[in-house]
């Protein structure tokens, strides 16, 4: 292969000092937060770590967690590296989820009705960024606006879903009735929660990663969200891989839906997500749209969110730490780009 | 006697600008001209020169026509009279009086507007708002008082303008009048135009003209930039013409003619000596009465033909916007061809996709390379195989074969010496004369039948240009047929073994290198018959 | 047959209902005209909602209450402008993630701030405040004339921000901004502190937004309360396209839906149980894809809406 597959260029450091910048200012705000409270940051800090990775159980659930973001984010990577701004991934997530579930409960069990759950999962997240994919591409209507609002109808309609046509017989609250248990994602650890999601999740980092580097797709793709004047000169077909890079992230989100049912939450509640899609953007963002990126990043993610449960419960402190600490994060890495920019032009880094 | 080069084409000193009677004498700041400049000079950070020591008046109440060529430093000249750029050096005078001018609205207070080759009227906007944009002045909008604005002011004009109308369901023509119109309801004085007549048709033409006289008879000033020598003996009182940064001659319209100014454009021109001459063969791209539009929807390329031979290149001479850059779009599948036939060899390749015209031999080096030519993120390698990606040995069955590109790129670096660090290097991190060398190894190494070079060596050293030169030439010795665009007479000289002017959208003359009587081609350029 | 009283209810409900939404999508509104695309807007809401709550109850005082509900909305909508005016980020993103700050500090400090991280309910609320003599007459008296303040500043708020928008200098200049800041900056026009201005705008009128819910319609700070009716707003504002009218329309629509969606059990009894209600929800949603799809340029909103903001600031 070429000369120079482990030479680090330059826009990998400059992503991972950017990564590195905005988790330390989150870390160095959250602490400051803490501090009002009178909590010890330092403390506080190894709970959220032990709540995360401190024995084999929290491991799983941290890896359980980290799964639909993974999932999520890649997809939304590569619709990111498109320029293509799909924020609809929640509802995408949601209808993958229904639409999965009621294959499985239909066919009734077994390999075979997991197997189909996850395609016809996959695909109905794929369908549903497919209407404001034509929109984008035939319309020219922004995709921001259009995912967004799909958003609501899908979640509404899965809701809906659950309250009426698909409500569980057994049970009180709107939800659907649970998949069969012979097709539920198989236990990979036993004793713990770990099912074969995070090995799919996991499996999809490479996948993503040859699709983005090593195909003719993953050029394009790049080419055309770098520099559509040139995808043009150069002959590339930009409406069509616009197209297929958003619902390549819905077909993800779909897949992240249905794996949380198949392997955790068994049935679909109106709280089967606390807001993966939009997570998931920001992992994508933190990860700098690299698979590797977008996979360490889920692992963050995740850490946080479940090692917030720890921290609520030995230091009283408050859930709304995750949201706190995710909307720092947003923020800073957002802001670290003119950061890194502006340290870089006082020679105080040099990359 | 020191000859100084500019473009790359040597001139003999000028002498100071050679002044007859009181018609044209700059004489001295005072209230007889709208705005006299002397001395101003201006040069862009990149070294090029744009103005040298400018000192010319314009008569308050007359039409001014400035005429040049490319990179003749009208628009640059006009630019600073309007507040846009500030001169390195120089005074400038209004109604005789000193002033400084730091931004668009120290001149619009000063009485002076300029229209621009692009607009700036909010398409969504009716034109009653885009004028009550830039006259409001309190808190609360009246309305009415701007629609009796415009209409007492389109009267002046000789116009009759609908202050609901949208600027977007408007035709460009009216468009620019809208703009005029503006400015007017600004009270402004002394109007600047830039190449006004670029989006007219000919019927619109003469309307335009007669505006431009009421305006003169209600007492303004109007200063014509232009590179269309009958429209300047049209319409104006005097005449200045500018080279190469300078002032060449200020006269009266009516002690003008085409000969007289054609030799202005060029005195001292020297033609640069050619770099052989290829052996044409049969015709490898044909262009038969193709009439393309433009970005606004005006016909830039109006009924054009032409031909290029294998081994031959063929130069197109021609001052920027008449049709040039829409007829290389036409022709690579950029833009959409209204009527007439594009044809390679005997291929009909008219309204193509990009992609099948790249697939039959068509190579292209974009004017705009930043922007179109490659992808400054990606690697050297990467943009090396922008065009052939899809293929083997590129990729196969959708996969890329990551080891071919980089042996590419290598064979590509050594053969064209482009300055990487490494094959992979990304582009951003290269200079701008090794970008273009990495287009044109691009370019001229995938096997095309035909070539299209704009603008190659803008913005290029010596070296580097001389290198391109070379490059070109070593094509055409190998068959390739070349299509030249170029603002740069002198490279068309070097290179071309026919030179093609365009004016106007249309091929008005053709010249054959040897023994080339440049003032004739210069006249063609500015549009005499 | 149904009876006047319950479409009278109902007609009442959806207003009270829809004020929120319609303060909320009108200051959106003032946002996307001068071109910027707030999402953070739920955020905003989300703090007027809990700073409201807070100044009242600590203070003891509903009007401080009140001031520090637009207090709230003010420097959340700020943070946004500091996000995208001046630090050039990308617009989307940045709404997403003032909306999450703001849920996690909301969060955070009700539980912190309050014993069993539960918070307490009002003594006292700003209740309806009935026209004398309009709201004696049947059916109007009761939708219309005897409704809370919230409500009035809302429905006068719509012909007083058309006019703002079409018929002062201020509008003009901020809606060519939306359109193409680039010219109007070189028009000489303040692109910097106009969009601060629309922002303070929204800033304001969002945080009211959020105030009201809880010193006017709920007694006490629950981030259920807010939901995502920030994110509704920015929907009403597309259905709405972009005008204050539209607005109002739109808010009444997601209200009027809200309402029914509440009573439909009592007012077609056949009809508890039934499904049609909850896809009620998501109709809004649809005629604003649909709109965008059906209408021209002039419906896809401002030309420079979302755009990041450049050199032109």
């Amino acid at each position: 292969m070429g000369a120079n597959q482990l030479t680090v260029s330059r826009g990998t450091k400059r992503s991972i000092v950017k990564a590195l910048l905005s988790v330390a200012l989150t870390l160095a705000v959250t602490s400051v937060v803490f501090l009002i409270n009178n909590v010890n940051p330092v403390i506080a800090f190894i709970y959220l770590f032990q709540g995360a990775f401190g024995d084999i159980n929290l491991l799983s659930e941290t890896l359980i967690r980290m799964t639909p973001i993974l999932i999520v984010s890649l997809g939304l990577a590569v619709s990111f590296k498109c320029k293509i701004w799909n924020i609809g991934a929640e509802g995408q997530l949601y209808i993958g989820a229904m639409l999965g579930t009621i294959v499985a409960i239909g066919i009734g069990g077994g390999f075979l009705s997991l197997v189909a759950a996850l395609v016809i999962g996959a695909i109905g997240g794929l369908l549903w960024a497919a209407g404001p994919a034509l929109m984008k591409v035939k319309l020219g209507i922004n995709e921001v606006i259009t995912t967004f609002l799909m958003n609501f109808v899908g979640i509404y309609l899965v809701q809906w879903m659950i309250s009426y046509p698909f409500r569980s017989p057994d049970t009180y609250f709107p939800e659907s009735a649970a998949i069969p248990s012979s097709s539920a994602l198989a236990v990979i650890l036993p004793g713990t929660r770990l099912h074969m999601g995070v090995a799919l999740a996991l499996a999809l980092v490479p996948v993503v990663y040859f699709l983005l580097e090593r195909t003719t797709f993953g050029f394009k793709v790049k080419v055309v969200g770098e520099n559509p004047e040139a995808a043009r000169y150069g002959g590339m077909a930009i409406g069509k891989t616009i197209f297929v890079s958003l619902i390549f992230s819905g077909l993800l989100a779909g897949l992240a839906g249905i794996t949380e049912v198949m392997g955790i939450q068994f049935r679909v509640r109106g709280s089967l997500s606390p807001g993966y899609g939009f997570t998931g953007i920001v992992v994508a963002l933190l990860g700098n749209n690299n698979p590797l990126g977008v996979a360490l990043a889920s692992l963050f993610l995740a850490a946080i969110m479940n090692g917030s449960s720890t921290l609520a419960w030995t230091m009283n402190i408050p859930m709304g730490i995750v949201d706190l600490m995710q909307g720092l994060l947003f923020i800073f890495v957002l802001a670290s780009e003119p950061l890194v920019r502006l340290l870089e032009r006082r020679g105080v880094l040099k990359l | 006697m020191v000859h100084q080069v500019h473009k790359g084409v040597a001139i003999t000193p000028l002498s100071p600008p050679f002044f007859e009677g009181k018609g044209d004498s700059p004489g001295v700041p005072n209230e007889e001209y709208a705005i006299f400049l002397k001395g101003v000079s201006k040069t862009f950070a990149n070294g090029t020169v744009a103005n040298r020591d400018v000192t010319l008046g314009i008569l308050k109440g007359e039409v001014h026509a400035i005429l040049g060529e490319n990179g003749a430093g009208k628009t640059t000249l006009m630019r600073i009279i309007s507040g846009i750029l500030k001169p390195d050096s120089g005074e400038i005078f209004i109604d005789g009086k000193p002033v400084r001018i730091r931004d668009p609205r120290d001149a619009s207070r000063l009485g002076i507007g300029m229209v621009h080759q692009h607009f700036t009227l909010i398409p969504e906007f009716t034109v009653r708002e885009n004028v009550a944009l830039v006259l409001a002045s309190s808190a609360w909008l009246d309305l009415k008082k701007v629609d009796e604005k415009i209409i007492s002011v389109s009267k002046e004009m000789g116009l009759e303008i609908d202050p609901e109308s949208k600027i977007e369901s408007l035709p460009v023509g009216k468009r620019q009048l809208v703009e005029i119109l503006r400015l007017l309801c600004q009270d402004v004085r002394i109007l600047i135009l830039d190449e006004p007549t670029s989006v007219l048709t000919p019927i619109e033409v003469d309307s335009f003209f007669k505006m431009i006289r009421d305006l003169k008879s209600s007492g303004k000033t109007i200063v014509l930039i232009t590179h269309k020598m009958k429209e300047a003996l049209q319409i104006s009182d005097r005449i200045t013409v500018l080279r190469g940064g300078r002032v060449i001659k200020t006269m009266p319209t009516s002690e003008a003619n085409e000969a007289i100014l054609a030799s202005l454009v060029v005195e001292g021109m020297v033609p640069a000596p050619s770099l052989g001459r290829g052996t044409p063969g049969d015709t490898v791209l044909k262009v038969e009465s193709l009439r393309v539009k433009d970005d606004r929807g005006r016909t830039a390329v109006d009924g054009l033909s032409l031909e290029v031979r294998s081994g031959e290149i063929v130069g197109i001479a021609g001052v920027a916007g008449n049709g040039q850059k829409e007829l290389v779009e036409a022709i690579t599948g950029l833009r959409k061809v209204e009527s007439g036939v594009v044809r390679l060899s005997s291929e009909d390749i008219t309204n193509k996709p990009t992609r099948f015209i790249i697939e039959k031999g068509v190579s292209y080096i974009p004017e705009d390379r930043m922007h179109r030519g490659v992808v400054l993120t990606m690697g050297v390698h990467e943009n090396l195989a922008l065009k052939c990606i899809e293929k083997p040995p590129m990729s196969k069955n959708r996969i890329i074969d990551r080891e071919s590109m980089v042996k590419n790129a290598e064979s590509l670096i050594s053969r064209f010496s482009i300055k990487a660090s490494d094959p992979c290097a990304s582009v951003e991190n290269l200079s701008g004369g090794n970008i273009q060398k990495l287009i044109v190894a691009r370019e001229l190494s995938n096997g095309g039948v035909v070539l299209i070079a704009e603008q190659p060596t803008a913005g290029l050293d010596i070296k580097a240009s001389e290198a391109v030169h070379n490059k070109l030439v070593e094509l055409r010795s190998k068959g390739v047929g070349i299509l030249l665009v170029s603002s740069d007479l002198d490279e068309i000289m070097k290179l071309s073994d026919r030179i093609c002017v365009v004016f106007g959208g249309k091929i008005v003359g053709e010249f054959v290198t040897e023994n080339l009587d440049i003032e004739r081609l210069s006249r063609l350029m500015l549009g005499a018959k | 047959m149904i009876e006047w009283i319950v479409i009278a209810g109902l007609a009442a409900a959806t207003l009270r209902v829809a004020a929120p939404l319609l303060l909320a999508s009108l200051g959106e509104t003032i946002a996307e005209r001068g071109g910027m695309l707030n999402l953070g807007v739920q955020g905003a809401m989300l703090v007027g909602a809990f700073s409201g709550f807070m100044g009242a109850y600590f203070a003891g005082s509903l009007w401080l209450g009140l001031a520090s509900a637009v207090i709230g909305g003010v420097l959340t909508t700020l943070l946004f402008g500091v996000l995208v005016i001046n630090l050039d980020l990308d617009q989307v993103v940045s709404g997403l993630a003032i909306n999450l700050l703001a849920s996690g500090l909301t969060l955070y400090f009700t539980r912190v701030l309050f014993t069993g991280g539960v918070s307490p309910y009002l003594g006292d609320l700003f209740g309806p405040m009935p026209i004398p003599i309009l709201s004696g007459i049947p059916f109007l008296g009761e939708v219309l004339f005897s409704q809370t303040g919230f409500v009035y500043l809302g429905l006068l708020s719509v012909p007083l921000i058309y006019v703002l928008l079409t018929k002062t200098t201020f509008g003009l200049r901020l809606r060519s901004i939306g359109e193409d800041p680039v010219i109007a900056s070189y028009l000489g026009i303040n692109v910097l502190k106009m969009r601060y201005a629309a922002l303070l705008a929204e800033g304001v009128l969002a945080g009211l937004a959020g105030g009201m819910l809880t010193i006017s319609m709920f007694n006490t700070f629950d981030p259920r309360i807010v939901a995502a009716r920030g994110f509704v707003a920015v929907s009403i504002v597309i259905l709405g396209r972009w005008n204050p009218w539209g607005a109002l329309a739109g808010s009444l629509l997601f209200g009027f839906t809200e309402a029914l969606s509440l009573r439909i059990g009592v007012i077609f009894p056949e009809l508890s149980g039934a499904s049609i209600n909850q896809l009620f929800a998501l109709l809004p949603y649809l005629v604003a894809l649909i709109a965008l799809v059906v209408g021209g340029r002039g419906v896809r909103g401002p030309a420079s809406l979302g755009k990041r903001i450049g050199r032109e600031r």
